[in-house]
C-alpha cells in the first residue's frame, strides 16, 4: 500500500512495551494504512503475551466474526483468574498497611528505617516488597495501568534493588504513558534518564538499548506535551543519544528532522543536523529529511516543493505526528500546519539568501500559496522585519536589499573578545601564583 | 690432525659394510647427491691405502680435482684476511678449472665441492657486505674488487641455482660429498673441512619429494634399524614403539642429526604406533619436526613438506574427533605413560600439543613461501592454489577447539580463514570456491595412509566449506571473534571487515565500523602487521569512497599515506631507496619479511591515481579561490608540491606516468578545461582495474565540470558584472539544475560574492573586494587572536588543567565566537539564519579571508590531522573523525 510506504510502525514496535505498541495500532487501523484483518491478528498475537484475555476475545470475535473463542483463550483466562487471586493474596498485607492513610504516614524518608519498621510493626517483609512487584506488573499485564502505576511508585519507595528499581520505573513510565499523564510521565522519563546516563551499566551496548527505548517511548510524550517539541530536541540532538540514533535507530531522525523545522529557537544545532542526515542518507530517508536534504544540501527547490506535498502525508500517516485535535466541528492536524508554514519559510528563506530579485508569480508557486497570498505573506515578513526587502509592484518583483557588513563593525566585533580573554587570562595567573605563594 | 679427525667417527656401526661397496667406488665422481647410501665413501678413511691404488686409475680427474680443491683452500685463505683482490683472482681460476674438471669427468653437473665453495662466498660476501664497517675501512682496490666480485658471483651462482639451494637446504650431504672427493683426491686435504662433525647417515636430498610408500626404497641404515625391528607387526609392543620414539625425540636438534631423518623416523612410527593416543603424541611430535626442516628464518619450508604437514595435522583432528576421550593440552606434562591406554579406556587421556600454534605455523609458512616465490611464475600460482587445503585445516580446527571449548583459540584460527578470504573480491572469492571444489580429487589421491596398525578413518571433512557469498562467510566469522577473540584478534578482525566491505563497494558501513571501532586511536600501539593491515584498509577506503563518488572522504583517506612518500612501506607492498637514509641489512631483512605476497597487493598505480585525482579536485579549485595567498589553505600538499615541480619544468612532455597524466590533468582544469583535463585522466590505463569502470569514470567527468566550473567561478567572476545560467550551463556542459545548485552552494557558503536575479536567470556579481588598509587591518586582528590564543594555550600548558583553566578557556573561546557573531550578525542571523558558515564568516565578509573560519582550522588542527572538507564530510560525526586519518608509520617502530 503506498500509504503505508513511510509508516514506521514496525521498526518503531520493537523497542517499545506491548501495551504501547496498541495506541500505535490503533491508529492504523483508524487511517486503514493495512487491511484490518491484518491489524487484528497483529492485536491478538500482542495480547497473547499480556494478560488481557478478555480484550483478545473481543477482537478475536470480530476478526472471525463468530461468538466462539478458542479453548486456549478460555483456559488462559482462568489461568490468569488464578494467578491474579494468589499474587493478591501476596502482596495483601502490604497493601493494606499502604491503603491505610494512618498507617503510611508513619513512613519517613529513610528508606532503611522503614523497611525495618514494616518488619517489626506489621511482620512485612521482603517477600512480601518483592510481591507487591510482581501483583503490580501483573496488574499492569492486565491493563490495569493505574492500579500498576500506584503500587510501582510504592513500590520503588520500598525497594533496594537497583535493578529492579529501574526495571519498576520502566514499568511506571509505560503506564503513565498509557495512561495519558504527560506531566507525570515526563517526570519520570527525566528520572529514567539520569539513571541510564549515570548508571555503569553492564555493557555499553545494555546503555545504548537503553537509550533507544527511552527515545522510543519519549515520542509518546513529546508529541503530546505542550514543551515537548524542544524537549525531544534537547533529548535526541544530545551527542550520546544522537550516536545511539545512528547506529540504531536511524528512523527516529524523522521525529528529531520533524522537530526542528517546526521549532524556530534551535537553529544552532541545526545545520550539524544536516550534516547528520546526509551521513544517515543510505540508512534512512523519508519525505521529511529529503525535504532538508533538498532545501540545504542540493538547493533544488522544486524537489524541495514536491518534498513538501509527500511530508504532509507522511504527517497524516504517522501516530505520533498526525495526532488530531478537535475544534469545534472539525478535525485538525496541528503539527501538521505548523510544519508546513515553517517549511515554506525554510525554503523562502534559503531561496531569498542566494537571490537578488524574485518574481512574484514564481515565489508564490514555490510557496503553495496564489500570488495575493504570497504578496502578504512576504509583506507580513517585511512589516515583521524578518526580511530585508522590498516588493516592486511595476514589475511584480521583490528586490533583496543587499547585506554588506560594515567592514569597521567587523574589525571591533573581532577584537571585541580580546580584552576579555585577557583579563581571564591575567586573573588566571594571579590566582596560580597566590596559589603558588600559599603554599 | 685428518687421522684424528676421521677416528672420531670411526665408532659408527658400518664397517661392516665397507667391502660391498667398493665395487661402486671407481664411479663415484659422476656420481650426484642421489646416491642413497653413504657407506661406500667409508672406504676411504677406514683405510686411506686403498685410495693410492685408486689414483692411479683415473690420474687425470683426480688432478683436476685436487687443483680445483687447491684453488677453494686458496680461497678460504683469502676469505680470512679478506682481501678481495686475491679472492677475485682465485675465483677466476675456479670457474676455469671448473670446466676442465667438467670435461673429465662428462658430467653435467658441477662438483660438490665447487658448490660448496660458491655457498661458502656467497656467505661471505654477504657478510661483508652486511658489515659496514669493515666495508668503509677496506683498501680502495679492495673494494672495488669485492664489488666486481659481487657481480660476477651472482651472475655465476644463478647458473648453479638449484644446486646451491640444495645445498643449503641439505648441507650434508654435500658435505659427506665433497669430502668422499676430497679423501679421494687426496688424504691431506681432508683437512679443508672446517667442520669437525660428520655423520655417517645420509639424508638424502631428494626426501622431499618421497612419498611415504616409496619411503621403505629411500631408507638408510637407521631406518632399515628400525624397520627390521618392526618387521613383525606382530611383535611390535607399545613398549618397543614408546622407546624408539623417546630416542628419535630426544636426537632431533642434537648436533649432527639430519633434519630429515626424524622426519622419516617418526613417520614410519606413526604407522606402526600402538593406541591412539600414541599415534597422536608421535603425531605431534612429527608436525613439530616437519617445522625444523626449514631451513632459516628467512626460507621457507618445502612446499612437499608443508603439504605433508597439512595432511597429517588433519590425521590428528581425525584422532581427536574420533576419540573425544583425548585431551590436547600444553600447560600440563602429561603422565609419562599415558598413551599406553588403549581404545577401549574411557577416561581422558591428556596428550601435550597446541593446535591453534601449529595452525599458526603453517600459516606462516604459507605465507613465507608465498612471500619467497616468484609472483610471475607458475610456482607461484600452484602455491596458490594449496590456500583452500589450509582453508579446510584451519575450519576444521576451529571447529574442533569450539567443540572443546577454547574459544579464544578458535577465534584465532577463525582469524587465519578471515585474513584468507577478506582482500578477495566476490569474484576471486568465488573462483577459489570452484577451485576448492574441484581439486577434491587431487588432495584425495595424495592422501595414501594405509597398512597402519592405528587407522585413523576419516572423520574431519577433507573439504572446505564456503558460503555462497563472501560476505557470508565473513560475517559468520568475523562475529565469532567478536565475540570470543582477543583484543588484537578482535581488532584484525574489524579491519579486515573493514577492508572487505570496502572492497565490496559498502562504504558508509566500512566506515561507521572504523569510526565506532576508534581503532584510528589504538592502532599506533599494535604489532606492525596490524598497522600495515590497518593502512591497507584506509587504502581501500580511500578507493571505494572515490568509487562512490565521495572525494572528499577519498581524500581524507588517503591523503596520509602519502604525505610521507612512503607508500610502499607504509603498505608493505615493496621497499623504496631512501637516499638519505640508509638501513642497515636487519632492518631490510625485517622490512622483507613483513611483505605482503603479491595477490594481496593493492594496485600502486590506481592508489596513487586515485589519490592525486582527488586531491586535484579539491586542490584546484581551492587555488583558484585564494589566489592571493596561496600558504592559506591548503589541501593537499602532494598536489601542490608536485605542481611546483611540475611548473618549474621548461618543457613539459606528454605524459608517461601516473602523476604526468594528473599534473597535466590539473593544468587544464585550472584553466577551465573540463574536457581536456577528463581525456588526459581518462587515458591512464588504471581504470582497467576497475570493477564499475564506466559508472566510475561518469562520475569523475561530472566532477571534473562541476570543480571546473568552481573554478572558473572563482578566477574569472570579477571580471564579470553578471553572468547568464543558460550560457554557465553550456559552456561546462552540465544541466541547468546542476549549475544552479553549484552556484548556489558557492553563494551559501560565500565562496562567490553573487546572488540570483531570478527573472532573467543571471548571476550578479558584488564587489566585495576590500581596500588594501582594511585587508590590512584584518590581518591585523586576526595576528591579535592569534596571539592571545597561543597566550592561553601556554598558561594550559603551564597549569594544566588547574583549575579547569582548559575547559573553561576554551568554552570561552567557544562564547567568543558565538558573541562576535551574533553581534555582527544582520537580521536574518538573529533568528532566521540557520548557517553557521555564515555566522562564522559574518564578521569577515567571506570565507577566503574569514578569520573566524581560519581559527576554527587552527584549533582544529591542533587536536590532530583534521580533514577540512567542504560538506558534510568524514569528522561529521561529532568530531569521532579527528584525527582518524592519521596513518601509521612503521618508521617509528623500526626506528625504536
Amino acid at each position: 500500500m503506498a500509504m503505508s510506504k513511510y509508516d514506521l510502525t514496525p521498526r518503531i514496535a520493537p523497542n517499545l512495551d506491548r501495551h504501547l505498541v496498541f495506541p500505535l495500532l490503533e491508529f492504523t487501523q483508524e487511517r486503514q494504512l493495512y487491511p484490518n484483518d491484518q491489524i487484528l491478528k497483529a492485536k491478538i498475537e500482542l495480547l497473547n503475551n499480556t494478560n488481557m484475555v478478555d480484550y483478545a476475545m473481543d477482537i478475536h470475535k470480530s476478526l472471525y466474526h463468530t461468538e466462539d473463542v478458542p479453548q486456549d483463550m478460555v483456559d488462559r483466562r482462568v489461568e490468569v483468574v488464578a494467578r491474579l487471586k494468589s499474587l493478591e493474596e501476596a502482596a495483601a498485607p502490604l497493601v493494606t498497611f499502604l491503603q491505610n492513610p494512618n498507617a503510611v504516614q508513619e513512613l519517613r524518608a529513610d528508606k532503611q528505617y522503614n523497611l525495618q519498621m514494616l518488619n517489626e510493626r506489621y511482620q512485612i517483609g521482603t517477600e512480601q516488597i518483592e510481591a507487591l512487584y510482581q501483583y503490580a506488573k501483573f496488574q499492569f499485564e492486565c491493563g490495569n495501568y493505574s492500579g500498576a502505576a500506584d503500587y510501582l511508585y510504592q513500590y520503588r519507595a520500598l525497594c533496594t534493588n537497583a535493578e529492579r528499581s529501574l526495571s519498576a520505573l520502566w514499568g511506571k513510565l509505560a503506564a503513565e504513558i498509557l495512561m495519558q499523564n504527560w506531566d507525570i510521565a515526563l517526570d519520570e522519563l527525566s528520572r529514567l534518564k539520569e539513571i541510564i546516563d549515570s548508571k555503569n551499566f553492564a555493557s555499553s551496548l545494555n546503555q545504548v538499548q537503553s537509550r533507544i527505548w527511552l527515545m522510543h517511548w519519549s515520542l509518546f510524550i513529546f508529541f503530546n506535551h505542550d514543551n515537548g517539541r524542544t524537549q525531544i530536541i534537547d533529548l535526541f540532538n544530545q551527542d550520546k543519544y544522537l550516536n545511539a540514533i545512528q547506529t540504531n535507530a536511524p528512523h527516529l531522525l524523522r521525529y528529531l528532522a520533524t522537530a526542528f523545522i517546526v521549532n524556530k529557537k534551535r537553529r544552532p544545532q541545526f545545520k550539524e543536523f544536516i550534516k547528520v542526515i546526509q551521513q544517515e542518507q543510505h540508512s534512512f530517508s523519508d519525505p521529511i529529511t529529503e525535504f532538508l536534504a533538498c532545501v540545504y544540501v542540493n538547493f533544488d527547490f522544486d524537489g524541495a516543493q514536491k518534498k513538501m506535498k509527500e511530508c504532509e502525508d507522511v504527517i497524516m500517516n504517522d501516530p505520533f505526528l498526525g495526532k488530531r485535535v478537535e475544534e469545534s466541528n472539525y478535525t485538525v492536524v496541528p503539527l501538521k500546519d505548523e510544519f508546513l508554514e515553517n517549511a515554506r519559510l525554510f525554503i523562502f528563506e534559503t531561496y531569498c539568501r542566494i537571490h537578488e530579485r524574485i518574481d512574484m508569480g514564481v515565489l508564490a508557486e514555490k510557496l503553495n500559496l496564489n500570488y495575493e497570498d504570497a504578496e502578504r505573506w512576504i509583506l507580513n515578513l517585511i512589516r515583521t522585519s524578518k526580511l530585508d526587502a522590498k516588493i516592486n509592484t511595476q514589475t511584480g518583483t521583490v528586490v533583496m536589499e543587499p547585506i554588506h557588513p560594515n567592514v569597521y563593525e567587523q574589525l571591533i566585533d573581532h577584537t571585541k573578545g580580546l580584552s576579555g580573554r585577557t583579563y581571564k587570562l591575567v586573573s588566571q595567573l594571579m590566582e596560580h601564583g597566590q596559589a603558588q605563594a600559599a603554599r | 690432525m685428518a687421522s684424528k679427525f676421521w677416528s672420531n667417527q670411526a665408532d659408527s656401526e658400518t664397517e661392516s659394510d665397507v667391502s660391498d661397496h667398493e665395487e661402486d667406488y671407481e664411479n663415484e665422481g659422476q656420481d650426484d647427491a642421489n646416491v642413497p647410501d653413504p657407506n661406500k665413501y667409508r672406504i676411504g678413511d677406514s683405510d686411506s691405502d686403498d685410495s693410492e691404488v685408486k689414483r692411479v686409475v683415473k690420474p687425470l680427474k683426480d688432478k683436476r680435482f685436487e687443483e680445483l680443491s687447491m684453488t677453494i683452500e686458496q680461497m678460504k685463505n683469502a676469505m680470512k684476511i679478506n682481501d678481495w683482490v686475491s679472492l677475485q683472482e682465485s675465483f677466476d681460476k675456479i670457474n676455469r678449472q671448473l670446466e676442465k674438471v667438467m670435461r673429465v669427468t662428462e658430467s653435467d653437473r658441477a662438483p660438490n665441492s665447487y658448490i660448496k665453495a660458491l655457498v661458502m662466498l656467497e656467505d661471505f660476501l654477504n657478510q661483508a657486505m652486511g658489515n659496514k664497517e669493515a666495508k668503509r675501512k677496506m683498501s680502495s682496490s679492495n673494494a672495488k674488487a669485492m664489488n666486481a666480485m659481487r657481480q660476477k658471483l651472482k651472475k655465476n651462482n644463478k647458473m648453479y641455482e638449484d644446486l646451491i639451494s640444495k645445498c643449503r637446504e641439505n648441507p650434508e650431504s654435500f658435505k659427506d660429498q665433497e669430502e668422499a672427493d676430497e679423501d679421494d683426491v687426496d688424504d691431506g686435504f681432508s683437512s679443508v673441512s672446517t667442520e669437525p662433525s660428520i655423520e655417517d647417515t645420509l639424508s638424502d636430498v631428494d626426501v622431499i619429494d618421497v612419498n611415504q610408500l616409496v619411503w621403505t626404497t629411500m631408507m638408510n641404515k637407521k631406518d632399515k634399524l628400525i624397520e627390521k625391528q618392526f618387521k613383525d607387526p606382530s611383535q611390535v609392543t607399545w613398549d618397543t614403539v614408546n622407546k624408539k620414539y623417546k630416542e628419535v625425540r630426544a636426537a632431533r636438534g642434537r648436533k649432527g642429526t639430519g633434519k630429515l631423518e626424524p622426519v622419516e623416523q617418526l613417520t614410519f612410527l606413526t604407522k606402526v604406533a600402538k593406541t591412539p593416543a600414541q599415534k597422536l603424541q608421535i603425531l605431534f611430535t612429527l608436525v613439530s619436526a616437519q617445522f625444523d626442516v626449514n631451513p632459516g628464518l628467512n626460507g621457507h619450508m618445502p612446499i612437499n613438506v608443508w603439504k605433508k604437514c597439512v595432511q597429517n595435522m588433519l590425521v590428528i583432528l581425525d584422532i581427536l574427533e574420533q576419540y573425544p576421550n583425548i585431551l590436547v593440552d600444553d600447560t600440563v606434562e602429561p603422565d609419562e605413560n599415558e598413551t599406553e591406554k588403549g581404545t577401549d579406556y574411557n577416561e581422558t587421556i591428556r596428550i601435550r600439543g597446541n593446535l591453534s600454534a601449529f595452525l599458526e605455523m603453517i600459516d606462516a609458512e604459507f605465507f613465507k613461501s608465498l612471500q619467497c616465490i616468484d609472483p610471475h611464475t607458475r610456482d607461484y600460482v600452484e602455491r596458490l592454489q594449496d590456500e583452500p587445503l589450509f582453508f579446510v585445516l584451519a575450519q576444521n580446527v576451529q571447529s574442533y577447539l569450539e567443540r572443546v571449548g577454547d574459544h579464544k583459540a578458535a577465534a584465532k584460527a577463525a582469524l587465519k580463514l578471515v585474513e584468507l578470504v577478506y582482500y578477495k573480491p566476490q569474484e576471486v572469492y568465488g573462483a577459489m570456491r570452484n577451485m576448492a571444489d574441484q581439486s577434491d580429487d587431487n588432495i584425495e589421491e595424495s592422501r595414501t595412509e594405509s597398512k597402519a596398525f592405528v587407522n585413523t578413518p576419516e572423520v574431519v571433512p577433507r573439504k572446505p566449506s564456503f558460503p555462497t557469498s563472501s560476505r557470508e562467510l565473513m560475517d559468520m566469522l568475523v562475529s565469532f571473534i567478536y565475540a570470543h577473540g582477543d583484543e588484537r584478534t578482535k581488532a584484525r578482525a574489524m579491519l579486515c571487515d573493514i577492508y572487505h566491505r570496502a572492497v565490496s563497494d559498502e562504504f558508509s558501513t566500512a566506515r561507521d565500523l572504523l569510526l565506532m571501532s576508534h581503532l584510528q586511536d589504538s592502532v599506533q600501539h599494535m604489532d606492525i602487521s596490524t598497522q600495515t593491515l590497518f593502512n591497507r584498509s584506509m587504502a581501500q577506503l580511500g578507493l571505494c569512497a572515490f568509487r562512490a563518488g565521495l572525494i572528499s572522504e577519498g581524500h581524507g583517506c588517503l591523503s596520509e599515506l602519502y604525505s610521507g612518500g612512503r607508500v610502499k612501506e607504509l603498505l608493505a607492498q615493496g621497499v623504496s631507496q631512501s637516499r638519505y637514509h640508509e638501513k642497515t641489512p636487519e632492518q631490510e631483512l625485517l622490512e622483507k619479511r613483513r611483505q605482503l605476497p603479491y595477490h594481496m597487493h593493492i594496485n600502486l598505480e590506481l592508489l596513487e591515481s586515485v589519490h592525486l585525482i582527488c586531491a586535484m579536485l579539491l586542490e584546484v579549485p581551492n587555488m583558484a579561490a585564494n589566489i592571493h595567498d596561496a600558504r592559506r589553505k591548503v589541501i593537499s600538499k602532494t598536489l601542490r608540491r608536485l605542481l611546483e615541480i611540475n611548473n618549474r619544468q621548461t618543457f613539459t612532455g606528454p605524459p608517461e606516468n601516473v602523476r604526468d597524466h594528473i599534473m597535466a590533468a590539473t593544468r587544464a582544469l585550472s584553466k577551465g578545461d573540463f574536457q581536456t583535463s577528463f581525456n588526459v585522466i581518462n587515458s591512464l590505463d588504471v581504470w582497467k582495474l576497475l570493477k564499475n569502470r564506466e559508472s566510475v569514470l561518469e562520475m569523475l567527468k561530472n566532477k571534473i565540470k562541476e570543480e571546473a566550473l568552481r573554478t572558473y567561478l572563482f578566477t574569472y567572476s570579477s571580471s564579470f558584472e553578471s553572468l547568464k545560467l543558460e550560457q554557465l550551463s553550456k559552456m561546462f556542459d552540465l544541466s541547468e539544475s546542476q549549475t544552479h545548485c553549484v552556484v548556489s552552494k558557492m553563494m551559501i557558503n560565500e565562496e562567490l560574492h553573487a546572488s540570483w536575479d531570478q527573472p532573467t536567470r543571471c548571476i550578479v556579481f558584488r564587489e566585495a573586494e576590500h581596500s588594501r588598509l582594511q585587508a590590512l587591518a584584518f590581518q591585523l586582528t586576526e595576528k591579535l587572536l592569534v596571539l592571545a590564543e597561543s597566550n592561553e594555550r601556554a598558561t594550559e600548558a603551564r597549569f594544566g588543567g588547574g583549575g579547569g583553566g582548559l575547559e573553561s578557556l576554551s568554552s570561552r573561546r567557544r562564547e567568543g565566537q558565538d558573541y562576535a557573531s551574533v553581534a555582527g550578525g544582520s537580521k536574518w542571523q538573529d533568528n532566521m539564519s540557520y548557517s553557521q558558515g555564515r555566522q562564522q564568516s559574518g564578521y569577515g565578509g567571506g570565507r577566503s579571508y574569514g578569520p573566524g573560519q581560519s581559527y576554527q582550522n587552527r584549533a582544529d588542527q591542533s587536536r590532530g590531522g583534521y580533514q577540512s572538507t567542504r560538506y558534510g564530510g568524514l569528522e561529521a560525526r561529532g568530531g569521532q573523525m579527528d584525527g582518524s586519518n592519521r596513518m601509521v608509520s612503521l618508521n617509528r617502530a623500526t626506528r625504536v
